[in-house]
């Protein structure tokens, strides 16, 4: 049985599904390759944007995100973050605000 | 009101190093926390580094303050900070240490008990500090109720383990447990300095085990990152 996935997992399949496709991706993609719903999706964005994780940019009809250099650390660091949160127990799913 | 406790003669100094090393520990602890909340916005992260910045300024403040006493520096102290007299700069000394460390380990026992209100937070933070203060044996009432808590936090660390079966919970679990069989002795330690020494050498092995936890976790990130 899959583990429910907690708010720092999710930020990171969003962010690593973003990176994958050179920097540059339409929501539909990332929704197909994250696995969250398209609500919970759009809630995640909105706060990543806020907190740079990610960038919006709007192309007309479409918008595409690109990973900002906070999200790649973010990235980076991911095992870290999990490693520490997860030896505190500090790993609960919170949501945002 | 009772503020002191019996320090063995042979303890001088080497108490006073110990809670600057414990200041240092928790500090470095609270530090990362900062860092990766910065990274990752978790708020539980923020929290942390929270309560273990207030508990390391408490711990520096302690041992600022049995500093003084032992180099006899406290006549221009009570000068800087216009204190009366030693019983004066005691009041100032244990009250702030008092408050710092249950602020920090209070933020602690909310988070394991995974309640998010502010106002309740500040309620029974003040009622507590009331209890505290308002008794006849400050520094009882002080580490009997920090050991109440500290046993809430050990019954959170425990269900951790048992969920995880790591050794990095173990460690976390261990760590915490000798801090509440610390802070225990401490409350015998009022009528009897051998509980002191052991106060402090039960802190320590808890301290060093955080420490090594933490070690431990950043250097498997580096292996990882090579």
């Amino acid at each position: 049985m899959n583990k429910k996935r907690d708010r720092l997992q999710i930020i990171h399949d969003i962010l690593k599904a973003i990176a994958s496709r050179n920097g540059r991706i339409k929501p539909t993609h990332i929704l197909y390759k994250s696995n969250i719903s398209h609500q919970m999706l759009e809630d995640y964005l909105k706060e990543m944007i806020v907190k740079g994780f990610i960038e919006e940019h709007d192309l007309g009809p479409s918008k595409t995100y690109s990973v900002m250099p906070k999200g790649f650390e973010y990235l980076n660091k991911y095992k870290l973050i999990i490693e520490f949160t997860e030896s505190f127990g500090l790993n609960e799913d919170e949501g945002f605000g | 009101m009772a503020n002191f406790m019996i320090i063995p003669t042979w303890f001088l100094g080497y108490n006073i190093i110990l809670e600057a090393v414990f200041a240092l520990i928790t500090l470095i602890v609270s530090r990362y926390a900062f860092k990766l909340y910065k990274l990752s916005e978790q708020r539980q992260l923020m929290l942390f580094g929270m309560a273990f910045l207030s508990i390391s300024i408490s711990y520096f403040i302690q041992s600022l303050l049995n500093f003084a006493i032992l180099f006899n520096l406290t006549e221009d102290i009570c000068h800087m900070v216009k204190a009366n007299n030693l019983n004066s700069l005691n009041f100032i000394g244990v009250y702030t240490y008092v408050i710092f460390f249950t602020f920090g380990l209070m933020l602690l026992f909310f988070m394991t008990l995974r309640i998010k209100d502010a106002k309740i937070f500040s309620l029974i933070f003040l009622i507590v500090l009331s209890a505290i203060f308002l008794s006849a044996n400050i520094l009882f009432m002080f580490y009997l109720v920090s050991s109440i808590m500290l046993l809430s936090v050990c019954l959170h660390y425990l269900k951790n383990y048992l969920d995880k079966k790591q050794t990095k919970t173990l460690l976390v679990l261990i760590a915490f447990v000798f801090l509440l069989f610390g802070r225990v002795h401490f409350i015998f330690a009022l009528n009897h300095g051998t509980y002191y020494v052991l106060g402090h050498v039960l802190e320590l092995g808890a301290y060093g085990l955080i420490l090594i936890n933490l070690l431990r976790v950043l250097s498997k990130n580096e292996q990882k990152t090579r």
